[in-house]
């Protein structure tokens, strides 16, 4: 594929939703709703993100950090989009990506928790769960998964755990960015943390040697309900059948009903939040 | 039912299973005093209040196996069997039989390698049941080791319910391996229908959430403190 067809498809039209439930164990013991997702258009793209707040009491303000961390995200996404667009190779967008956006995501995602601090500093109450080696942002503790599309790039990156899956035209899902054995259900990487730079991980994609069809992005309330192991490949080829026979436009409809149901207690319990970019068939345009 | 309503991409959604193993001693000496009827009487209680706190809560499947251990190992209830409507079969001691809790634990270590459980499987809960102290007991290092370098082994929730004084508290505390985590003993029949259940629900609770074993003491201390949990307390590596 040339540059050119590149480009066209990297701007054609993408159906893109999110959706964020709390989970039915969150309203069951009272706790508040700690995943967050969003998306917004950047020069020649999209970025999306989705964040998963610590369920920890040691992070109690967790709620607001996984709000913050989406908007971090996607704040510095736009911000670098012409030098993430500028890479010219994977390798190079990757380079780029841990010299500049990861270092500008944390920034603003650091500088927001603090400027939170200032307008609503912490209570006695809250005091008390505050460990005596913890920083500042550890209250704010959350994860963060980011989609950045440019017109040849597609960037995926990670902080902690939950799932971004890849679709290509013929319905194969992968998931491309690395695993951590760090995370074992019960302990995750974070924002928070001091060496937070160094336990993103990335991937890159190239549009041109690699279409791409759809672009999921789920905190982990949303893949720990799936019940097939791995369950990407089946929720990938489904996923594409059904854009295929109803239109992106429906599927986009749907997702806020498929993140309850992995919300319910019929599914995680947890907290789930999705962002789901997905491109219309040839010939298709939007309702 | 309108088509959008019930169509969802993927090989459908269930809550996370919650892996909950029951090592139960058979040797010769269950047989003195109605211990091994008192054990199955116990263990046959547990499982229905298992059951209601699995309909209670809004995470977790719980599902159960059990291994039988006396001169050697094997397994009683060898798949996951979910506990909502299971009925337990009694075991019976083996006569003469000895105290090889190290098979057991080799037993366990296998079911717990890397790849055994689901990826979104809940922290694995074990409960040990014994009368007395192991017969094998560099055998029960070398288990115990084995159990321990599986991840999961190693991240479990272990408890352990003495049967009589006779049991050794010291072996029973390294199978527990956190020195704020009681040994709990029964004397009577009723007191381990009471410890199992006690013990089994204060497992459950733990195994959804990220709590140290500290947490496990206290709730075992004082079980009215017991409740309901953050379902992803999870914080940071």
């Amino acid at each position: 594929m040339s540059v050119e067809q590149a480009a066209r498809d990297a701007s054609r039209d993408w159906q893109v939703s999110t959706a964020v439930v709390r989970g039915a164990a969150h309203e069951l013991t009272g706790l508040p709703l700690q995943d967050a997702a969003g998306y917004r258009e950047i020069s020649g793209g999209l970025a999306l993100a989705v964040a998963d707040g610590h369920g920890n009491q040691r992070h109690f303000r967790s709620a607001r950090g996984s709000e913050l961390a989406v908007r971090a995200g996607l704040g510095a996404a736009a911000e670098l989009a012409a030098t993430l667009a500028a890479s010219q190779q994977p390798a190079d967008l990757i380079v780029a990506t841990r010299a500049k956006l990861v270092p500008a995501l944390l920034h603003r995602w650091q500088r927001a928790v603090q400027e939170d601090l200032a307008e609503r500093p912490l209570e006695a109450g809250e005091l008390r769960l505050v460990q005596r080696e913890d920083q500042v942002t550890v209250p704010y503790g959350s994860t963060l998964l980011l989609a950045v599309l440019t017109s040849h790039w597609l960037l995926l990156g990670q902080i902690g755990d939950g799932d971004i899956v890849v679709v290509g035209p013929d319905g194969t899902a992968t998931a491309p960015v690395p695993g951590d054995p760090l995370l074992d259900g019960q302990r995750t990487t974070s924002l928070c943390q001091a060496d937070a730079a160094d336990s993103f991980r990335l991937a890159a994609a190239d549009l041109g040697s690699g279409p791409v069809a759809a672009v999921l992005l789920a905190t982990d309330g949303f893949g720990n309900a799936q019940t097939a192991e791995p369950w990407y490949p089946l929720f990938g080829a489904d996923l594409l059948r059904l854009s295929q026979q109803h239109g992106p436009d429906w599927i986009r409809a749907q997702l806020p009903g498929w993140v309850a149901r992995c919300a319910s207690a019929e599914g995680s319990g947890d907290d789930a939040a999705a962002a789901l970019m997905i491109a219309g068939p040839p010939g298709w345009s939007p309702s | 039912m309108p088509e959008s309503v019930t169509i969802m991409p993927g090989g459908g959604i269930s809550r996370r299973p919650l892996h909950f193993f029951i090592l139960a001693d058979c040797s010769g000496s269950m047989k003195t005093d109605g211990r091994m009827q008192a054990l199955n009487f116990a263990i046959a209680s547990m499982l229905p209040q298992l059951a209601a706190w699995e309909r209670e809560q809004e995470q977790a499947q719980v599902l159960i196996r059990a291994i039988a251990f006396a001169d050697r190992a094997s397994w009683h209830i060898a798949e996951p069997l979910p506990v909502a409507g299971a009925r337990w079969k009694p075991l019976h001691h083996v006569e003469k039989g000895l105290t090889h809790m190290g098979a057991a634990f080799r037993l366990l270590a296998d079911a717990l390698q890397p790849g055994r459980l689901e990826t979104r499987a809940l922290r694995p809960a074990v409960l040990l049941i014994t009368d007395g102290r192991p017969t094998d007991p560099a055998e029960f290092d070398a288990g115990l080791r084995v159990l321990f370098a599986a991840p999961a082994g190693r991240a479990a929730i272990r408890l352990a319910v003495a049967i009589g004084r006779s049991a050794s508290s010291e072996y029973l505390s390294r199978f527990v391996d956190d020195p704020a985590v009681p040994v709990l003993v029964a004397d009577s029949a009723e007191e381990i229908v009471l410890q199992l259940t006690t013990a089994s629900l204060a497992m459950s609770r733990l195994s959804e959430v990220g709590a140290d074993r500290g947490d496990i003491a206290g709730r075992l201390i004082q079980p009215s403190l017991a409740g309901a949990r953050a379902p992803d307390d999870d914080t940071i590596v």
